[in-house]
This record gives structure tokens, C-alpha cells and sequence, in this order.
């Protein structure tokens, strides 16, 4: 027998991460009292800053935002609660195997000088794909914060909010309109070579349709995962901003402001069954044994987690449990994250359009330079194996943030694709020094010092992100964003609105809409949603 | 006074509408202009008519279906309003497909509802019942899509009222569906064949099998999303008339071809052959006429319906400057790659399968070279980087045996699809890699047939330079252009132009480029004239 019930409470939120947080803030803003249980000892979900190595922090999982919705920013007054922005003018700098360099900056114009370097025609073309970029994404943005409508029966609301989008996307013009409607189910190399000519800016851009997902750059539809990115930061390639202290302090400033606003959080609070009574839930079990009843339960962990794990399947329509294990969500990226005795030298910053090594590493460093090497980086993944010659996305946060490392020392956090959760052979805790091998060599292939300066590091496969940071597949986007798994169809079609099968049980991770890395948004909307069913 | 060598003053060699280009689209595109009133002449550059769809002797005695080999799309109500069997066309089944296992053992599939069951059972209980709920399913998609066939594609950008009734019907058909085929439909407008082959079935030989449907004449690996559609989009000759009604055209796919044409000069269409055309002449951004290769012969017409790809029709018979820029653009981003090639073989008895010895029923079906999805994935990757398929996805019949008129007695052919073969190689030329290419293909099928190589007694390798050579192709893709997501429908071949119209007036497109695409299917040929026939009445 499970021990006695501590009381009935109002609302519990599974998971204490930045979708969590968002979610528990605004229901609670709404009038509730959230109590957020969270499984390990600090909250931040897969935004986190953790001592990896004595005296080295990074985010250990997440290292860039996607960043933030500014409103969630504004309502949580994060700035006052701690959260305090880093920003390098550099976004990316790519180091080329031919010894160059290509960086690109925030500021477009100066992007373009860059890219005058290896063609002309790019650097012309640049701008115009940035701006045209812009306007697509400043529509899909709008898209981010709708709640996906019914499709059977959509509401007047619904009606109301699209055509709202809709006359949006007339003011586009017929050609953009197009562009729009053509671009998403492309391959991400075609998308880019529609613009550009030098191998290195394609893969550049193109890797951010790649980024998280299971698709090379000749996968058809990566160029909407590329879209949604931008949706959230309507610039050519990802942004280069940082929270001081990493993505822990922007997490921690998000569960003060939550708490100001009533929500309770317990950590090493383990849930491990979510309880349904009549088709409706009552409560849910923690792993001590103790039992929490509960009017309502919001999870933000992944779906299949939450609804074929931490629930009963007899609780769900037969159909829907096997839709929910058809749902894809086998990650393919694992991180390395490395204490470094002093910063690497970078040979190709002797050949870019730098002048201080420190401030054009201090933004994102790309790993991967050519669309085919993309491609054959991902090819491996789809026979179990990981990618001797990985993508890497590379930041140095200490260049910017004295907080993180001992003076004059740095971490590196490497993202690394393509590393299947499913190998074909043995498992991952027997592959974790290959793979650690297989970044650090490919990092060195560019910084020739690079292993010398190594003191200590954390790698994380996509076992590691399941076990410790509850990651089903180890999929950092609880999910793969495939056009099949997006907007009304995230996580399912008929179940994209937050709310599922078991009454009074729902959804506000990154496997709702829009689920597009840490944005809060999809914690926004579904309290939006949540609420109005409560109220 | 006129002089007399004007050409205003052969009134009577004046068209109504010339057609360029007698593939199969192109003649239907004519026949039903023509019994319309039309007077139209069909200009084909080959000494052939059919196009991709022909049947030529080329080793004495061996009529090989050349390019295309099994016809399942041609649209029923083409047959039908053509009276096509009395054409001569006749079309005899089929039966299954039979895939060889690595292990030794094989996977067949018949038209036989029992006999099917029997044999996945064999293999896996599970799939056996799948593969009942994944027909039904399949038949109820299939439902949704084929009105979409037969329409013209609407502007999604348009706020024309006949645009938003065909996007609210479209979207009213959607609704009605039910919910589970709404998920499915979804899925399979989105998804990979694979990853929607892997949620029903568990048998890797019967998933490979099947999701080779969703790659034939693509550049795409089974892995590749959008895979799916292409799937159905093949599934679909499976609904008119009987089940799985894939069938080979007795003297061959040119038998198509020349029934087609047969019904067109009936209707009074005039065909020209070695007929090639070498530009489109445009006065005042009116199409005129066309100029013909060679003798530079001027034939003049009211309409021009051009049944050739965008590549051909627009950027080699028409000057640059005709045209307006962001089409320009459209037309040259427009894609091909050709990612197939044939291989005919003319063979002095039956090839003897190591699964399945003997001369059995099952070498009257397609043998398909698919073990694995592994196999299927790999065979795409080297093409990705510009390689054939060291180990080809190959589809393959053996016509002689249902139709002997096509081979000697005794003798047979072994008619060969084969991908992948990209258009672009990485290194080398098609001349210098047509031999490794077919010995490849040679190899990989005696694998499972060892007495293979001693049967051959003539061959013929294509590659997809031979495609675009010989057929005008480009790149040598056999549909006229991907059929992927971004060029499908009202995006097919460019935003805003698919409607069979141009920017050029009275030049219109009706071949595979258009809208639905593909196949032996004549549905643009048809949809093309119809359009072309709403226009002409309204001036």
C-alpha cells in the first residue's frame, strides 16, 4: 500500500524545467498554487549549470538559448530576479580545412564583408536572405504562440487568430508567400544553395535545419526545422547570448520569479506515477512511496515519459498508445563538455577577418565544413553508429563569463551530432571514450594544442541525457521536429493543445508546440490553455 | 498583296494547336484537343512515338520496353474516352512481386488475397495482419488523393473565389475523413517511407520492398521524408479495377504509346516523327509557331501545348529575355536529377532464383533486389555523393513470359530498373561508367540467380545520360522533375504556374512537369487540354 495521501493540492507540475517554470509562473499568476516537483537536486531540467570538473561549470546540457520569448522575459522580470545577458557581436565563426575562417556576426552588413572573402555573390546575397529570413520568420513567429487549432472543428477563435496570421502572411506578397509554402518541406541544402555558392556558408546555415534532429542537411523538411530556429531568432544562423552564470542562472532567475509568484518547488522530488481515477487524474506517487493528490497535473517532461511510462497505458484509448510509441524521439546528439588549462589556438584565426582570438571565439564555433560533411556525419547515425567526423557546435562561455572557470582558465561546451541513442552494437557506456575520443581529435584537427590544454571531461551520450536528465531517447527536443510532428501534429494529431486523454492531465514541455529548444513558449501556452480548462 | 512565300498565305497548314513531343502525355494531350474540334499537329523528334513509354528492337528479335517496363497509373477515364483497347492497347497482369532474402529465403507477394496471407505469415503473424488494416488504410487514402488527380492545382495565394471553393473542398474532404485516416494521411504527406512502413510492419524484406515504391524516380533514400507520398502516389494503381492492377501492356509500354496514337489520328491529329523542334516562336509575347531542327521549317499555330520539360521548353527553345525573371528563376531551380537507369537483357532461357529454383509462377510477377531498408539506404548514399549503387535497388520482370511476342521462342527478357544511378557523377563520365553499371547490375542480380551471366545473349546498359539523350529528359529523370514535397501540386513546376499556363500566352505545359506528375498516368496530358479547351472557348 502506498503511504497516506498529504493532502489534496491544486496543481502539480512534473519536471523543473524552463517550460515547467514558464508554465508554473503564469498558472499561478492565474491564481493557482503550482507545486513543482522536481526529480534531481537542482531544477533547470536540460538547462543547467553544473561543476563538471573542480572548480569548471558550464550548462551542461543546453548552451544557448533559443532564446527566451521576450515576454516571458518581460512578465517573470527576469532581469531583476538575476538573469543578466552576455553577448558576443560574433554568432559563429567556422574554421574551414583549407586554414580560413568564415564569422558571422549579428550585424548582417558586417557578416557580408566576411563572406566577401570567399565569394562576392554571397556576400550579396547574404543580405538578402537575411531580410528575407526576417520577414518569413517574423510570420512563423506568430505561429509559435498560437495554440494549434482543431482541425475537425476549429473554433471561432481559432478562425479568428489564423486569419489574424493569415492577413499577416498576405502582406508578404505572392512571391514570398510562396517562398513560404515551398521552403518548409525542402532539404536544407537545397534551401541554402538557393542563395549561396561557398561551401562553408552553406553548411553554416544549413546546420541549424540538422541541429537537434535525426536529418543531414539532403533530408527533405530540415529546412523547416531551420524556419522554426529562426521563427525564435530571425537571423541567419543561432545566436550567441548568454546567461551570466549559464543556462542554470537564466532557470534559477525563472524559479525565483515563480516562487515570488506563489508556485512551491520541491527538488529530489521523483515522481514515478502519475494516478487516474475515472478517467480523470487524481494525484500522483513519488519514488519514496509518499502520494500527492492533485486536481490537476502538468508535465513537462517528455510525452512518452509522461504518458507511457509515468502513467498506466490502460488509462489511454488503445489507438493513441500506439501513436505515442510511434512518436519519434530517438536523440542522435550527445555533449562534451571540457576544463581547459588555458584557451586553444584556433589556426585558422590567423586567417580570418579577426583581430583579438578571444572575441571571435566568445560566439558559437561551427564544426562542419561542407554540406557533404554534414550529410556523411549523419549518415552513420542511421546504422547505429556515431560519426568519427562529427558536427560540432562549440561554445567557450568563459570568454565572457568570469563566473564559470578559475582565472585564466576556460570549459568548452562541445554539442556533438551525430551520436544515435540505438547503436547497433554494444551500448553506450562502452562507446563513451570512443566518442569523447572522436571530439576531441576532431576539435584538435583545428586547434592542433587542443588536448594538451585539456584538465578534465564530462562527455554525455544520448544514454547519459536519458538517465540523468530524464530525456526519453536522449532527444534534447523531447521529440524530433519533423514535419510530421509539428504544430497540430505535436506531439499527436487531435492532441496538440496541451491537453490529453486523461482529464486534468497535461503537457507544457518542449514535446507540445512549438518545442523549439529553450523558449519558454510552449510552457506559455499551455498555461494559456490550462487555465482556461480550470477556471 | 502578300508575297507568296509568306506564311500567312498557307492558310491551310495553319494548326490550331501543335503539341511538341509524342510521349504518352503529349499524344493524349492532342487526341482530346483534337476531338474537341481542334486541328493538331504532334511534332516528335524521335523515328518513334511514345517517348519514355516506347518498345524498339534492339537486339533482333527482342522487343525491349526500353526505358519504362510495368504500367499501372494510366488514368481509367483516359482509357475510356480514347476507347484505348480498341486502339489495341491490352493489359496483362502482373502477379506480385517476390523479393530474395539474404538468408536464402524469399518474401512473395501475389495478387492471391490468400496466398499473400499464407506467405507473411510465414514470416511474421503480426505483419499478416497488418498488412490488411495497411491496404484498407492505403485504398482510403488513395480515395482522398485521386480527386486531387484529376483537379487543377489552386493558388494558395489567391483570393479568386473558384481558388478558395477548391481549397474549402479540399479541406471539407480532409475533415470528413476519419480521424485514424486523417493521422494517416497526414503522416504520409510528411513522412519517410521507412519510418511509416516501420510503425506497421516488422518483416525487413517486406518494409524494404514496399518503401521502394516511395523512391522510385527520385533522389531520395527511403530515410528521406516525403518518401511517403511517393509511395501512394505508386500505391494508386492499385485501386482502379482490380486489386493491384500493375500490369505489363502486351507488345510492350510503346504499345501505350501507339494506341494512344492510334486514337489520336482517328480523332484527326497529324503526326510528324524526326520532327524536332528547335526554338518556339514568340510575337509580342504571343506564342506563334515553332522552328524545326535542321531544315528550319517555320509551322505555324494559334496554341502551342508543349508536352517537354521546363528545361527544354523554356530555357532551350525560348530566348531569355521572353521571359519574366523570378519565372526564370523557378524554371532554373526546377529539379531533376535523374537517379535511375534500365538495363535490358536478352537471355537464351529463364534466370533460376536460388530461394525459389525452377521455373515457377513467380518469375511472371516483379523480382525485386530490396533485402534489406539497410540495402536500400546504403544503395542511396553513395549516390549522394555521386556514385551508382555499388549493390542497386533493381526491379525487374521478365515480359517474354506472359507476353511471348516480345522475344523468339524459348528466349525471354529480363527488363531491369534500376537505381541508383545519379545523373551526376562525381567523377568520370557516363560513357567511360556505362559497362561498370551494367556489369553491376549484372552481378548483383547472379547473385541471386547464379546462371544468370550464361543466359545473356544481348544487352543494353542506359545510364541516365542515355535517358536525356535519347528521350530529351532532362538529367534523365523519368518523371520530368522530382516528384518531392516542394514540387508537387499547386507547386509543380512553379509557384503560380500550375495550371498547364506560361508567361508566354498560347503556350501551354502538359507533360509529367505538371501536375500530378509522373508515370504512364496522361492525367496532365488530359487536364492540360481541358484548360487549354476553357481558354480558347472563352476567346
Amino acid at each position: 500500500m502506498p503511504a497516506p495521501a498529504s493532502g489534496q493540492r491544486d496543481i502539480l507540475v512534473l519536471g523543473g524545467g524552463h517550460n515547467a517554470l514558464v508554465a508554473a509562473f503564469y498558472l499561478a499568476k492565474k491564481g493557482h498554487k503550482p507545486l513543482i516537483l522536481e526529480r534531481r537536486h537542482i531544477i533547470g531540467g536540460a538547462a543547467v549549470t553544473e561543476e563538471f570538473f573542480p572548480g569548471f561549470k558550464c550548462s551542461t546540457v543546453a548552451h544557448a538559448g533559443g532564446p527566451p520569448l521576450a515576454a516571458i522575459v518581460k512578465d517573470m522580470q527576469l532581469a531583476r530576479h538575476g538573469l543578466q545577458k552576455l553577448e558576443s557581436p560574433i554568432r559563429i565563426i567556422a574554421p574551414n580545412p583549407d586554414g580560413r575562417a568564415l564569422t558571422l556576426y549579428t550585424d548582417a552588413q558586417r557578416s557580408a564583408e566576411d563572406i566577401k572573402r570567399f565569394s562576392q555573390k554571397d556576400a550579396a546575397n547574404y543580405l538578402d536572405f537575411s531580410a528575407s529570413l526576417a520577414r518569413i520568420a517574423g510570420i512563423a513567429a506568430q505561429l509559435m504562440e498560437l495554440t494549434p487549432p482543431v482541425i475537425e472543428k476549429p473554433s471561432k477563435e481559432d478562425i479568428w487568430k489564423f486569419l489574424k496570421v493569415g492577413r499577416k502572411v498576405r502582406g508578404l506578397g505572392k512571391k514570398e508567400m510562396m517562398r513560404l509554402i515551398r521552403w518548409g518541406p525542402m532539404a536544407a541544402a537545397d534551401f541554402v544553395a538557393e542563395f549561396f555558392e561557398t561551401d562553408l556558408l552553406l553548411a553554416v546555415v544549413a546546420a541549424r535545419g540538422i541541429y537537434g534532429a535525426a536529418l543531414g542537411p539532403w533530408s527533405a523538411g530540415s529546412t523547416l526545422l531551420l524556419l522554426l530556429r529562426a521563427a525564435a531568432d530571425p537571423y541567419p544562423v543561432g545566436n550567441s547570448a548568454y546567461p551570466r552564470g549559464g543556462m542554470g542562472a537564466l532557470t534559477a532567475a525563472m524559479a525565483a520569479a515563480a516562487k515570488e509568484a506563489g508556485v512551491e518547488i520541491r527538488t529530489n522530488a521523483e515522481v514515478t506515477q502519475i494516478l487516474v481515477k475515472d478517467g480523470k487524474v487524481t494525484g500522483v506517487v513519488l519514488a519514496g512511496g509518499e502520494q500527492i493528490a492533485a486536481k490537476a497535473v502538468v508535465s513537462g517532461a517528455d510525452p512518452q515519459r509522461t504518458l507511457l511510462s509515468l502513467l498506466d497505458p490502460v488509462h489511454l484509448p488503445p489507438s493513441f498508445v500506439v501513436k505515442m510509441r510511434n512518436y519519434r524521439a530517438n536523440g542522435t546528439a550527445a555533449k562534451v563538455n571540457v576544463a581547459l588549462d588555458a584557451l586553444p589556438n584556433f589556426a585558422a584565426l590567423k586567417n580570418s577577418s579577426a583581430t583579438d582570438a578571444a572575441a571571435s571565439l566568445a560566439g558559437r564555433i561551427h564544426i562542419g565544413p561542407g554540406i557533404d560533411y554534414l550529410e556523411r556525419a549523419f549518415d552513420h547515425s542511421k546504422y547505429g553508429e556515431f560519426s568519427p567526423a562529427p558536427y560540432l557546435d562549440i561554445s567557450i562561455p568563459s570568454l565572457l563569463d568570469n563566473t564559470l572557470a578559475p582565472a585564466g582558465k576556460h570549459v568548452m561546451s562541445i554539442y556533438m551530432q551525430f551520436a544515435p541513442y540505438q547503436l547497433k552494437s554494444g551500448n553506450w557506456p562502452q562507446h563513451r571514450d570512443a566518442l569523447r575520443d572522436a571530439v576531441i581529435n576532431t576539435v584538435a584537427q583545428y586547434a592542433p594544442d587542443f588536448a594538451q590544454k585539456i584538465l578534465g571531461v564530462q562527455t554525455l551520450t544520448p544514454a547519459d541525457l536519458e538517465a540523468t536528465y530524464g530525456l526519453t531517447g536522449g532527444h534534447p527536443f523531447h521529440g524530433e521536429l519533423a514535419l510530421d510532428q509539428i504544430f497540430t501534429m505535436r506531439p499527436l494529431l487531435g492532441w496538440a493543445r496541451y491537453a490529453t486523454p486523461v482529464k486534468n492531465l497535461y503537457l507544457c514541455g518542449n514535446g507540445t508546440h512549438p518545442g523549439n529548444g529553450v523558449t519558454g513558449v510552449s510552457g506559455h501556452n499551455s498555461a494559456r490553455e490550462i487555465a482556461k480548462h480550470l477556471r | 498583296m502578300r508575297l507568296p512565300d509568306s506564311p500567312e498565305t498557307f492558310m491551310a497548314k495553319k494548326y490550331d494547336v501543335i503539341v511538341i513531343g509524342g510521349g504518352h502525355n503529349g499524344l493524349v494531350n492532342a487526341a482530346y484537343l483534337a476531338k474537341a474540334g481542334k486541328k493538331v499537329l504532334v511534332l516528335e523528334k524521335r523515328y518513334v512515338l511514345g517517348g519514355a513509354a516506347v518498345t524498339e528492337e534492339i537486339i533482333p528479335g527482342f522487343k525491349f520496353s526500353v526505358y519504362s517496363y510495368v504500367v499501372s497509373l494510366l488514368r481509367p477515364e483516359i482509357i475510356r474516352d480514347l476507347d484505348l483497347p480498341r486502339h489495341g492497347l491490352e493489359i496483362l497482369p502482373l502477379d506480385g512481386t517476390i523479393t530474395p532474402m539474404a538468408n536464402g529465403d524469399y518474401l512473395w507477394r501475389q495478387n492471391d488475397h490468400g496466398k499473400t496471407r499464407r506467405e507473411l505469415e510465414r514470416h511474421s503473424k503480426l505483419d499478416a495482419e497488418a498488412y490488411e488494416e495497411f491496404g484498407k488504410s492505403m485504398v482510403a487514402m488513395c480515395r482522398f488523393v485521386k480527386p486531387i488527380l484529376a483537379m487543377i492545382p489552386p493558388d494558395p495565394t489567391s483570393l479568386d473565389p473558384r481558388d478558395l471553393k477548391k481549397l474549402a473542398f479540399l479541406g471539407k474532404r480532409f475533415q470528413n475523413l476519419e480521424a485514424e485516416d486523417k493521422y494517416n494521411l497526414v503522416q504520409l504527406m510528411t513522412m519517410s517511407a521507412a519510418d511509416f512502413l516501420d510503425q506497421w510492419f516488422e518483416t525487413d524484406a517486406l518494409k524494404a520492398t514496399m518503401s521502394a515504391s516511395g523512391i522510385i524516380g527520385t533522389f531520395l533514400g527511403i530515410r528521406s521524408p516525403g518518401t511517403a507520398y511517393v509511395l501512394l502516389h505508386h500505391y494508386m494503381g492499385e485501386i482502379d479495377g482490380a486489386f493491384r492492377s500493375w500490369g505489363f501492356s502486351r507488345g510492350g509500354t510503346g504499345a501505350i504509346s501507339n494506341a494512344i496514337g492510334a486514337a489520336a489520328v482517328e480523332a484527326g491529329v497529324e503526326i510528324r516523327k524526326e520532327a524536332s523542334v528547335a526554338k518556339i516562336l514568340i510575337k509580342n509575347g504571343v506564342a506563334s509557331g515553332v522552328v524545326l531542327e535542321g531544315s528550319g521549317e517555320e509551322i505555324y499555330a494559334d496554341i502551342i501545348s508543349s508536352s517537354v520539360d521546363p528545361n527544354l521548353t523554356f530555357l532551350k527553345f525560348i530566348e531569355e529575355r521572353q521571359l519574366p525573371g523570378d519565372f526564370l528563376e523557378d524554371v532554373r531551380r526546377y529539379k531533376y536529377r535523374g537517379s535511375s537507369g534500365k538495363v535490358n537483357l536478352a537471355l537464351d532461357g529463364l534466370p533460376d532464383f536460388t530461394c525459389l529454383p525452377g521455373p515457377g509462377h513467380h518469375l511472371r510477377g516483379a523480382i525485386s533486389i530490396s533485402p534489406s531498408m539497410e540495402y536500400m539506404e546504403r544503395a542511396y548514399d553513395q549516390a549522394k555523393y555521386g556514385e551508382f549503387s555499388r549493390r542497386p535497388y533493381i526491379d525487374m520482370v521478365i515480359p517474354s513470359l506472359t507476353d511471348p511476342s516480345v522475344a523468339p521462342p524459348g528466349k525471354h527478357i529480363l527488363s531491369c530498373f534500376v537505381q541508383y544511378a545519379p545523373y551526376k557523377l562525381a567523377s568520370g563520365t557516363w560513357d567511360e561508367q556505362r559497362e561498370a553499371f551494367g556489369n553491376t547490375v549484372i552481378d548483383t542480380i547472379s547473385q541471386y540467380a547464379p546462371n544468370l551471366k550464361s543466359l545473356i545473349i544481348g544487352k543494353q546498359f542506359i545510364t541516365p545520360l542515355d535517358i536525356e539523350r535519347t528521350t530529351g529528359l532532362t538529367e534523365g529523370n523519368i518523371f520530368q522533375g522530382e516528384l518531392s514535397l516542394e514540387q508537387l501540386f499547386f507547386l509543380r513546376p512553379a509557384a503560380g504556374w500550375a495550371r498547364y499556363r506560361t508567361p508566354i500566352k498560347k503556350l501551354y505545359m502538359c507533360g509529367s512537369a505538371t501536375h500530378p506528375g509522373g508515370g504512364i498516368m496522361g492525367a496532365p496530358g488530359r487536364l492540360a487540354a481541358l484548360e487549354i479547351l476553357k481558354d480558347s472557348g472563352r476567346s
